[in-house]
């Protein structure tokens, strides 16, 4: 009995790697989740970016960005495999779907909360496209400097 | 005369004039209190991909900015710094910089 989890899959190579270098990964990438009864959601090619730091003496990447739906066993064999490819530099999975469901909660709870808050007070469920205009003149003057985010010297 | 010009920049006098800008600002400088950033904006999920959500509590340094500067409550505090630390595994954002 295994559980379907949800796992997102970032991996880099080195910025010169052809077209048909990144498709054979992305199919041994592939051949490794069906292996495992597991699928990809999603992919995505984010082309070459900046590294923030050097890997393997180079500064930029061509990043690949997947989500994989798979047991946890999918999860240690992709990892044990892309550790070995050479191509890739960099690589990390990251489980989500937990992460995402509580998210996703506390965003269906925030609304059920504003909905019923209304209600009580007599207004309709929903903000009206005046109520919405309205607040976002408030928000403007927070946003000033005195929020005081990256302040330096203030400890 | 040189010895009088490194005790005027290193030593009392200095610390003096420090200590007075700092009253002085004190006084006419209240900053108002911070309200944690994504409380406010209503953000549910900080993902690590998001490199322009994370920038502004990454100082020039690299470090994570601590809360007590940032205003960011604990739940989403801690929410941010694994998001952080992940984005630094895929380089996204520095360890340090120097």
């Amino acid at each position: 009995m295994s559980q379907v989890r949800q796992y997102e899959l970032i991996y880099i190579t080195p910025p010169e790697t052809s077209e048909d270098a990144l498709g054979e990964l992305h199919q041994q990438v592939e051949k490794v989740v069906h292996q495992f009864g597991g699928n990809i959601e999603k992919s995505e090619n984010w082309g070459r970016r900046k590294l923030a730091y050097e890997i393997a003496r180079h500064r930029e990447g061509v990043y690949v960005f997947d989500v994989i739906n798979g047991p946890a066993a999918l999860n240690a064999e992709l990892d044990r495999r892309l550790r070995v490819v050479d191509t890739v530099i960099r690589h990390m999975i990251v489980r989500v779907d937990e992460e995402l469901g509580v998210a996703e909660r506390s965003r269906v709870r925030r609304k059920s909360a504003m909905t019923s808050r209304r209600v009580r007070r007599g207004l309709p469920p929903e903000p009206t496209e005046q109520e919405k205009s309205r607040r976002q003149e408030e928000d403007d003057d927070l946003d000033g400097p005195e929020m005081g985010f990256r302040e330096r010297g203030d400890r | 005369m040189s010895d009088f010009e490194s005790r005027g920049r290193g030593g009392r006098s200095g610390d003096k004039d420090k200590d007075k800008d700092k009253e002085k600002g004190r006084r006419t400088f209240f900053r108002r209190r911070r309200m944690c950033k994504f409380c406010v904006e209503k953000i549910d999920y900080i993902g690590y991909k998001d490199v322009k959500l994370l920038a502004p509590f990454i100082p020039e340094r690299g470090k994570i900015q601590p809360r007590r500067i940032s205003g960011v409550c604990a739940t989403h505090q801690r929410a941010l710094q694994t998001a952080i630390k992940r984005a630094r595994q895929i380089a996204l954002v520095p360890y340090t910089t120097d």
